[in-house]
């Protein structure tokens, strides 16, 4: 039902070739995925393998120095972050970013602003401000911190924090939804929420899940993607993908391969260590 | 060949200049780049040197090495001063430590005129050296060329304990991270009074040698600081090479460049310095310091407790006060308001015009208040558009545009243009990064308002433009009480405006900016523009306090929108604690009052007052004046809709101080050290430890 | 070797742990769990002297460092791996290396191993490829095997590892699970703090539960492996504990 041919449904997002360097280093490389509304596509990998700045590609964070993206057909390759997320991307980060000196709830609600009907002057509006409002506590009591929503957001711990920028992302009212590491230092209980989260959310949203918890990743996603120094290596739907020996051994060491592949790409002859199953980006659109 | 022949000298001149510069310079920056401290009081430091010099000089060899180890022990062991002055304020952060050691140089000066006397001393050099030799055919000191050589041999020693020694390894671990350095067992403490203290000997021996170049008198430690934040700005803090060679260019600018282009010089260097700035799309700026090791209560925070004491009255009352939360913000400008209307019936004439210039004053440091309190930009540069509106006030004077709200107007338009032109400039940069590009604007704009004669007056300012009018065919305000009632009036309506725009949502989007500032762009907000906005606005706001300052005092000269100024403002910003516009207001009514009123009984001794102001503030006020009510910061300064903050437990801490929760290590906003360059990458959008892999960050 | 006896320690006047007792022998990993905001990292912060305690005693072989700053504690054989690794950026991996050796003292032959830089980069050979490059130019794996040598070259008694497994690849976490035992083996003391039950079970002799700064279970390993029931009951008090504690 996902990245599945171009034209079983138009995709939502489309990346073309994208490549960025950072100086000698090719932290994405020709990387090209097609997602189709409603997708759950995880990107796992080693570290350094290039998820994050990937994400950081499809927000607009950073920009690519070769290549393309597209969403909804239209391309955005030069729009800027606030741009992207306007037009529905939405992300959540690897470091919870909240404004510690506001409360929880207004943190959503800034989370929110930009989204929704859009009117001019709305800022001034008492009653726009309280719908406003009530669209924040129920993404709070999604994520479980509607109990907390008038402490300063300062005041909670790191998984909260995490579900906090959770529930910020999820205001962004997405059509995109980009996941780095949602589940990394969370307890088991706080991993079932996400869970449920993620399942959750209104069909038509694609969400690409960077993600490390193989558990997570097998529950989630539909389909996967394996990067290596910045390639795709595989991609297909994810039962496939985790069981090809070739990235059971990477990804699992439980062949006698790749330990020293999985510390990185960074001393150029990374590639080597994942077998290549998909060498051209063509295959891996899969 | 003519043209190279002519200016070899001025040539030699900025080669000997530059690499005094570098000397100085060099220190600035390891304190700034691996202590964390940003230090005003470096000019200082060199002074010392300087003047220790010149008093042991006696035109023998002796006289030199004597000089040379006095003056360079004495700048040592004031540098490990300022190591064990700063240490307390480790963890809060660059600004409280710039503003300790400015208030330590205005002390300093002080002490060192109380010393040596107001005039510039002499300097006499070994009689050897005090002859010239022949350069392709010139004639050259030859004590310049002696020193040319000694300023390389420290510069390489220099670098190389930096670079390839393991004690230049800990240095730069600590700049990076204390508290790891520490658990690999060296002592951080020491480390950071070992990098201050040679900084202190660094600026110590330049002063020494540097002497019969930049001589010892009032005006050095000012003159010092300024050229070597100039050099530390253009060379960035990465490389040392960096920092030679851009000593080097701004020694050339002030010797060949004063040859060739006398007209153009003085905008050459702070243009340079903002171009450099605006173009380099990261200044590397180090890590806040962790602290090193736990922090026991040392005596400043024994007296810090003592001091809440005391307002714990005013506290306890603030508490009572009856009616609702919202009762509770508005209480603080309302009390203010009533003072102030009061005051004409409290005061004599002189004290209420100095009451008048308090409020223009005010005006300003509320602008830095929106600047550096909401929009985090920390700003030196508010004298600025301050300048933009005080001049465009008196000009329309000039011209007989009397009419107060006509002047107002215009200055803030004015101002306000000047601002969107400078803003994105300013905007790109953020935390102390900012403070030096504001530096900048506010050195050129300093530059410009002394080279534009026709319309500044120049050094000599402006005077006898016919006063201002209230209204259109009112009377001119010539009266004490009558400019003071105007004042009040312009300051109530303006204070009013910036309250309601910072407690409506607007304030929210920008302490989101503030606070978060990739999620703010993540979610969709136009980050550029809100800051923008911001500073437009702020500009305005210091435009109308320029104007007002024009309107009061009836004169108008340089020093009145100078670096002292600024750096004023800024502390009667961080006085009233940093979103407290209530706070802002009052810290500028200490500060004129301390300047002008407490000094009027000592004369002469103005900075020094001003100087122990700096300093108490600093240790004494954390969370500024606001801090004393015991409520959260920025209670007073409007935060919209903060959750009522009754009884039950507070949150842990000042919620400004707490982005650390207990239970994550801290997020390192070094972001330049830490990862390979990222084309947007700021500062704020630090990259998480996590992905410091090399690539993702 | 390590002890600590009502070990209460907190942030700005807030207390995060609470009179938590815990003794790690010389030559066993005693494994400490619990959910976000338990008080683990300022556990280990406080053991290291990055966090001062405000009552409690902590002793290493005997003797006691309460309060002490952290670089005597390190020199006293505390060795800490923090969470989120926290190389140096700029420092190249041989500096790192020169900077963190530090040979006990002469005469001092109670540490369980003499560390060298040589004996480092036998037992990570990968950090051996990457001598000159800087911290900041690691991957994530090799700055965690970067933070290990750091600690190691102090020659500790007490390695301290904070979450040392975060962001890894499994097949990375499976290696540092690997050296933790190795480590161990060779007579350190090893205080290994993370939020997953299963990291911890993987190697531990003992495990401690820890909810909202107290202990709330304690096992052997063993016990933990036959029956992770008892623990994973534990863990979800632990998560309701702190939302309540919170809210």
């Amino acid at each position: 039902m996902t990245s599945a041919p171009p034209a079983a449904a138009p995709p939502v997002l489309a990346l073309d070739g994208l490549t960025r360097r950072y100086g000698t280093l090719t932290a994405v490389d020709g990387v090209s995925l097609r997602l189709v509304p409603g997708a759950r596509h995880a990107v796992i990998g080693p570290n350094g393998a290039g998820k994050t700045t990937l994400l950081n590609l499809i927000a607009g964070t950073d920009r690519p120095d070769r290549g393309a993206i597209a969403l909804d057909g239209a391309d955005i390759t030069r729009r800027g972050t606030a741009a992207r997320s306007r037009l529905g991307i939405a992300r959540s980060f690897q470091q919870p970013s909240v404004v510690t000196e506001l409360s929880v709830l207004d943190n959503v609600v800034l989370a929110g602003w930009t989204h929704g009907p859009r009117q001019r002057g709305a800022w001034r509006r008492p009653s726009l401000h309280r719908s406003r409002q009530e669209t924040a506590v129920r993404h709070l009591e999604a994520v479980g911190l509607a109990d907390l929503a008038h402490r300063p957001a300062g005041a909670l711990s790191h998984g909260q924090r995490r579900m906090l920028d959770l529930a910020a992302a999820l205001a962004g009212d997405p059509r995109l939804l980009l996941l780095d590491e949602p589940a990394a230092g969370l307890t088991d209980a706080d991993i079932d929420r996400l869970l449920g989260i993620v399942g959750g959310l209104p069909p038509a949203v694609a969400v690409i899940l960077v993600e490390h918890h193989v558990e997570v990743v097998a529950h989630l996603a539909t389909d996967t993607t394996v990067l290596a120094s910045g390639q795709v290596v595989a991609t297909g739907p994810t039962r496939e993908v985790l069981a090809r020996p070739e990235v059971r051994a990477a990804y699992h060491g439980s062949a006698s391969a790749a330990v020293p592949g999985a510390s990185g790409p960074s001393d150029g002859s990374g590639a080597g260590h994942v077998p290549t199953v998909c060498p051209s980006p063509t295959d891996a659109r899969g | 060949m003519d043209l190279l022949d002519a200016h070899l000298v001025p040539a030699v001149d900025g080669v000997a200049f530059g690499l005094l510069l570098f000397v100085v310079a060099a220190g600035l920056s390891l304190a700034f780049g691996t202590a964390g401290v940003l230090n005003l009081s470096h000019g200082t430091l060199y002074a010392i040197g300087a003047y220790t010099g010149a008093e042991l000089s006696d035109g023998t060899w002796g006289g030199l090495a004597l000089g040379l180890a006095a003056g360079t022990a004495a700048a040592c062991l004031a540098g490990a001063g300022l190591s064990a002055a700063t240490a307390p304020l480790a963890r809060r952060g660059h600004l409280a430590q710039a503003l300790l050691t400015f208030g330590l140089a205005l002390i300093g000066g002080d002490l060192l005129i109380q010393l040596f006397g107001a005039d510039e001393l002499p300097v006499r050099v070994p009689e050897m050296l005090d002859s010239s030799v022949s350069l392709l055919g010139h004639r050259y000191p030859a004590y310049r060329l002696c020193f040319i050589v000694m300023a390389v041999v420290l510069a390489a020693f220099g670098t190389w304990v930096l670079t390839r020694t393991r004690m230049g390894a800990a240095v730069r671990a600590a700049a990076d991270d204390p508290e790891m350095l520490a658990a690999t067992g060296h002592n951080p403490r020491a480390v950071h009074t070992g990098v201050l203290a040679a900084a202190g000997a660094l600026a110590g021996a330049a002063g020494v040698l540097g002497a019969p170049i930049i001589g010892p008198g009032p005006g050095t430690s000012e003159n010092v600081l300024m050229l070597s934040l100039v050099v530390v700005v253009l060379g960035g803090l990465r490389s040392l090479w960096a920092t030679f060679f851009a000593a080097i260019a701004v020694g050339e600018v002030q010797t060949l460049g004063v040859a060739v282009a006398p007209a153009l010089a003085p905008y050459l260097l702070f243009a340079a310095m903002a171009a450099v700035l605006v173009l380099r799309s990261r200044f590397v700026e180090p890590a806040t310091a962790h602290g090193s090791g736990p922090s026991s209560p040392g005596p400043v925070a024994r007296l810090r407790e003592r001091v809440s004491g005391w307002a714990a009255p005013l506290s306890a009352w603030s508490g009572r006060l009856p009616g609702s939360p919202a009762w509770r913000r508005a209480a603080p400008p309302l009390v203010l308001l009533a003072v102030l209307v009061a005051l004409p019936a409290l005061l004599d004439a002189y004290s209420i015009s100095l009451a008048g210039s308090a409020l223009a004053l005010g005006l300003l440091a509320v602008s830095v208040t929106v600047l550096t309190g909401y929009a985090g930009l920390p700003t030196l540069g508010q004298t600025a558009p301050f300048a933009v509106g005080a001049y465009a006030t008196a000009n329309l004077a000039e011209a007989e545009w009397t009419v107060g709200p006509v002047q107002l107007v215009l200055s803030a338009l004015a101002a306000a243009v000047f601002a969107a032109v400078v803003g994105p400039a300013v905007i790109r940069a953020r935390g102390t990064t900012v403070l030096m590009i504001t530096l900048a604007v506010g050195e050129l704009t300093g530059a410009v308002v002394n080279q534009l004669k026709s319309v500044t007056g120049g050094a000599d300012g402006l005077v006898g433009f016919p006063a201002t009018r209230a209204w259109w065919g009112g009377p001119e305000l010539a009266e004490e009480s009558e400019l003071y009632a105007y004042a009040l009036v312009v300051a109530v309506v303006a204070v009013a405006l910036t309250l309601l725009v910072l407690r409506s949502p607007a304030g929210k989007l920008l302490t989101g900016t503030r606070g978060a500032e990739a999620r703010m762009r993540a979610s969709g907000h136009p980050v550029g523009r809100y800051l923008l906005v911001a500073h437009i606005g702020a500009g305005a706001l210091a435009g109308v306090g320029g104007s007002l300052m024009v309107t009061v005092q009836q004169y108008l000269a340089p020093a009145d929108v100078g670096f002292e100024i600024a750096a004023f403002a800024l502390l009667a910003v961080v006085i009233g604690g940093t979103t407290s516009v209530v706070g802002a207001l009052l810290g500028a009514g200490l500060i004129v009052a301390t300047r002008d009123w407490v000094a009027g009984s000592w004369p002469g001794h103005g900075p020094l007052l001003l100087g122990v102001l700096f300093v108490a503030a600093v240790y004494l006020l954390p969370r500024g004046l606001a801090g004393l009510r015991g409520d959260r910061p920025g209670g007073g300064g409007g935060r919209p809709s903060a959750p009522p903050v009754s009884e039950g437990p507070p949150p842990p801490g000042p919620p400004s101080r707490d982005d650390q929760p207990p239970s994550r290590p801290p997020v390192r906003d070094d972001g330049p050290a830490s990862g390979p360059p990222v084309r947007e990458g700021r500062p704020l959008s630090a990259p998480a430890p996590n992905s410091a892999g090399k690539v993702s960050s | 070797m390590l002890e600590l006896t009502g070990l209460t320690a907190g942030y700005h006047g807030g207390t995060v742990l609470h009179g938590l007792d815990l003794t790690v022998d010389a030559g066993s990993v005693h494994a400490v769990v619990g959910h976000n905001g338990a008080g683990k990292t300022t556990l280990v912060h406080t053991v290291a002297g990055l966090t001062r305690p405000s009552a409690g005693t902590v002793r290493i072989d005997g003797r006691e460092v309460t309060g002490q700053p952290a670089h005597r504690l390190a020199r006293a054989g505390i060795g800490l791996v923090p969470q989120g690794r926290r190389v140096f950026a700029g420092l190249t991996v041989e500096e790192h290396l020169r900077l963190s050796h530090r040979p006990p003292r002469r005469g001092d032959t109670t540490r369980p191993g003499v560390w060298t830089p040589a004996r480092v980069l036998e037992l990570l050979p990968r950090l051996g490829e990457r001598r000159t490059n800087r911290g900041a130019d690691l991957s994530g794996g090799e700055q965690q095997m970067l933070a290990l040598a750091r600690a190691l070259l102090g020659s500790p008694r007490v390695l301290l590892l904070d979450e040392p497994t975060e962001g890894l690849a499994p097949v990375l976490v499976r290696q540092v699970h690997e050296l933790v035992v190795t480590l161990a083996a060779e007579g350190l003391a090893v205080l290994l703090v993370s939020p997953s039950p299963a990291q911890a079970v993987a190697c531990a002799r003992t495990l401690t539960v820890l909810t909202s700064g107290r202990m709330t279970l304690r096992m052997s390993g063993e016990d933990a492996r036959a029956d992770p029931t008892a623990l994973r009951a534990a863990l979800e008090l632990t998560a309701a504990g702190t939302a309540t504690d919170n809210g």
